[in-house]
């Protein structure tokens, strides 16, 4: 028997995933992985709920439960990385990055030296034979964070989510009557829930007032409390008073300068032009030619013409896209096929 | 909560919520019935109303003792964790209880310096059931008083017991258990939560930790609590009224369940004293079960356990009493603490032990395969 391990987060999706699994014949064994269990202020860490959760769930079905504890690497991998590039002024995505270094790396090795023979996780996307796919509910669709995972790893990886669409899987969990069937979904970054990036970023970065500058006059328009907390884009927060939102459109890490203009037309927000680096293909290279792109999850998918320059790539839009910050991942698809994607530079 | 003490307290959240402070008539009333409150409160352990201090549960009454006396203080290391958090503030010194739980009045005795304030053990330690030997402790601390102003030492040393635990089935009369501060709690006699209440003799001075109006002979200011100190006067006054009746009656359910389980399940190991425990505790062990698993197990049938460490895989989380007593890391995972009470009888009882034997002979058919 084909021995699965699932992590289990003590939330409906992964509870329906173990529970699905065992249905179909796999040996099943829970695993709770336990990466991050700070309390931020206005937000207690409910890992410990959670936990206790996933395990319910896992009595409930009569499987083995086990808790992986990757605390460290977590804060290493995810957190620290996090923060290291807000503070070169960049977007990161720390899901992307808890994907390809905890759940799909550190979860995978530690279950196969365990003695599982497969991983699954309760993700809404689809594999065949190592191709990563997007799922049948296209509105909640995964992949986004999953394209950085390794073909190797998705060869041992099962998502039996990615046939169903989030209210049958709900349907289904009230059917088998488990425990976390109407438990509400988390949201938003796990670590950092609901308070924001902004409040988690001031528990460890100083904040330092600095301007707000027009960039077509030149003019200090007002003051704000650190560059790292803007992203390109952003309309909301600036403060500046009443007459047309403003947006960023630009920041001066070392200056500690936000740049921003009220003018919707500036080329900042419209680029129509993309270079992706720390690029990285699932399966084989692409050939250079035309692909559906995506900026941020649950964005719709853009057409773009894909090409090599080196080591990078360069995405041209076929329409123009509200711009996306440094430090984001754009991920490409080849009809409903995630081929891969990169980091806007 | 109990219905009888839900409807004593009903009133005074509404139709007579005056500050029992006020000068006006209706406001008196409602001072009158916080009085003989604390009149009846103190009538239930052999004291006067007026040498009674609210407060808001076992934890404050147990902190405001410690704060008022200061060190050298013993207690035990199987004492609740407001015990010894408290003490952990002053020099002190953690009697060893013996793998029953139980702390003797010899070890006391042996644990007490010139320099002594206070003596804190509990009537009944919470998790075990295990009932200690609060009267021989007394005669301890009576005999090193005595032995102190005979040779003109006029250090203090006094006895403080936390009877929370104990007072649904054991005898709380101070004079009885010879202690000279006592500490209950409301909700572990089915009154409300946030309420409990310290005795102190009379000899025995208080430090206000809490200054404001003076309420309560100015030891703990703030508006009182009326509709607690209500419904913890007519929760301990139903607490006392059918005492022995229920401890009888809950001593043979809980060791029907026992027995049960012990049949089941040979390898169970049984912890707390075997004569002096609570009627309604049973704290058993099944040896390399998770017992986290079996609470799981045994809630969505119905039946409510505790365990003596919390999430297993979790470092860090077992129960320091399971730790003092010297039971083994996979005894102690593997532990269900049960408490029986008002709700319990013959027939869920016998479903409890039906599911729990089933539960558990499931986990082990798991582990063993």
């Amino acid at each position: 028997m084909t021995k699965v391990y699932v992590g289990m987060s003590g939330g409906v999706d992964s509870s329906l995933t173990a529970a699905l699994l065992k249905e179909q014949g796999y040996d099943v064994t829970g695993v709770y992985m336990k990466n991050w269990t700070k309390d931020l202020p206005g937000m207690k860490c409910p890992w410990a709920d959670d936990l206790a959760d996933a395990k319910r769930v896992a009595v409930q079905l009569g499987i083995d439960f086990k808790v992986f504890d990757f605390e460290n690497e977590y804060k290493h991998k995810v957190v620290d990385y996090m923060i290291e590039e807000y503070k070169l002024g960049r977007t990161p995505n720390p899901d992307i990055m808890c994907n390809q270094e905890v759940k799909f790396k550190l979860f995978l090795e530690t279950a196969l030296e365990d003695g599982a023979d497969m991983i699954a996780t309760g993700h809404y996307a689809r594999v065949e034979d190592g191709v990563l796919k997007q799922a049948v509910d296209v509105n909640k669709d995964q992949t986004y964070f999953l394209y950085r995972v390794t073909e190797k790893a998705l060869q041992k990886t099962l998502f039996p989510l990615g046939e169903f669409t989030k209210p049958a899987v709900r349907e289904m969990a009230k059917e088998r009557g488990l425990y976390t069937a109407a438990k509400k979904d988390s949201q938003g970054i796990c670590f950092v829930g609901q308070i924001g990036i902004r409040e988690f970023l001031s528990q460890y970065v100083e904040q330092v007032a600095g301007p707000i500058i027009d960039k077509k006059s030149g003019k200090v328009l007002g003051q704000h409390d650190g560059a790292i907390f803007y992203t390109i884009g952003q309309r909301h927060g600036l403060d500046l008073g009443g007459g047309l939102p403003y947006y960023v459109v630009g920041k001066d890490m070392d200056k500690n300068e936000v740049y921003v203009t009220t003018d919707l037309n500036d080329e900042t927000l419209w680029k129509p032009e993309l270079t992706l680096s720390s690029v990285h293909w699932i399966n084989a290279a692409p050939t250079e030619g035309t692909f559906k792109v995506r900026i941020r999850h649950r964005a719709p998918l853009a057409s773009a013409t894909l090409a090599f320059e080196g080591d990078d790539v360069k995405l041209v839009l076929h329409d123009a896209e509200r711009a996306a910050a440094a430090g984001q991942s754009v991920v490409i698809y080849d009809g409903d096929v995630c081929i891969g994607g990169g980091i806007i530079a | 909560m109990d219905p009888k003490v839900l409807a004593a307290m009903q009133p005074y959240f509404s139709d007579d919520f005056y500050n029992p402070s006020a000068p006006y008539a209706p406001a008196i009333v409602v001072r009158r019935a916080y009085e003989a409150a604390k009149d009846s409160l103190g009538h239930a352990i052999g004291a006067k109303g007026d040498e009674i201090v609210m407060t808001a549960g076992a934890t404050e009454s147990v902190n405001l003792a410690f704060y008022s006396i200061g060190g050298h203080i013993v207690t035990a290391n199987v004492e609740h964790h407001a015990v010894l958090e408290a003490a952990k503030q002053f020099e002190h010194t953690l009697v060893a209880a013996d793998e029953r739980g139980f702390v003797s009045s010899a070890a006391i005795k042996a644990a007490i310096q010139a320099d002594t304030r206070l003596v804190s053990i509990a009537l009944a330690n919470n998790e075990l059931g295990t009932i200690q030997p609060l009267r021989d402790i007394a005669e301890v601390v009576r005999t090193e008083r005595e032995a102190r102003l005979s040779r003109g030492d006029h250090t203090p040393i006094y006895l403080h017991s936390d009877a929370s635990q104990g007072v649904g089935q054991l005898d709380v009369n101070v004079a009885r258990l010879g202690v000279d501060l006592l500490t209950l709690n409301a909700a572990k006699v089915y009154g409300p939560k946030q309420v409990g209440l310290l005795w102190s003799a009379s000899h025995v001075a208080l430090k206000p930790q809490v200054r404001g109006g003076g309420q309560e002979r100015g030891i703990r200011s703030g508006t009182e609590n009326v509709a607690g100190a209500v419904g913890f006067a007519k929760a301990l006054e139903l607490a006392s009224e059918h005492r022995k009746y229920e401890s009888d009656r809950l001593g043979t359910l809980r060791d029907g369940l026992e027995s049960k389980l012990v049949a089941a399940f040979p390898q169970a190991v049984l912890s707390g004293h075997r004569k002096h425990r609570l009627a309604g505790h049973l704290h058993i062990s099944f040896p390399n079960l998770d017992a986290e698993r079996v609470l799981f197990a045994l809630e969505s049938r119905g039946v409510l356990v505790a365990t003596g460490s919390a999430c297993a895989a979790n470092k860090g989380t077992r129960s320091h009493v399971l730790t003092a007593i010297g039971l083994a890391a996979e005894v102690a995972d593997g532990s269900l603490r049960m408490t029986l009470g008002h709700l319990s009888n013959e027939e869920n009882m016998a479903k409890a032990a039906e599911y729990i034997i089933e539960e558990v002979g499931r986990e082990y058919t798991r582990v063993q395969s």
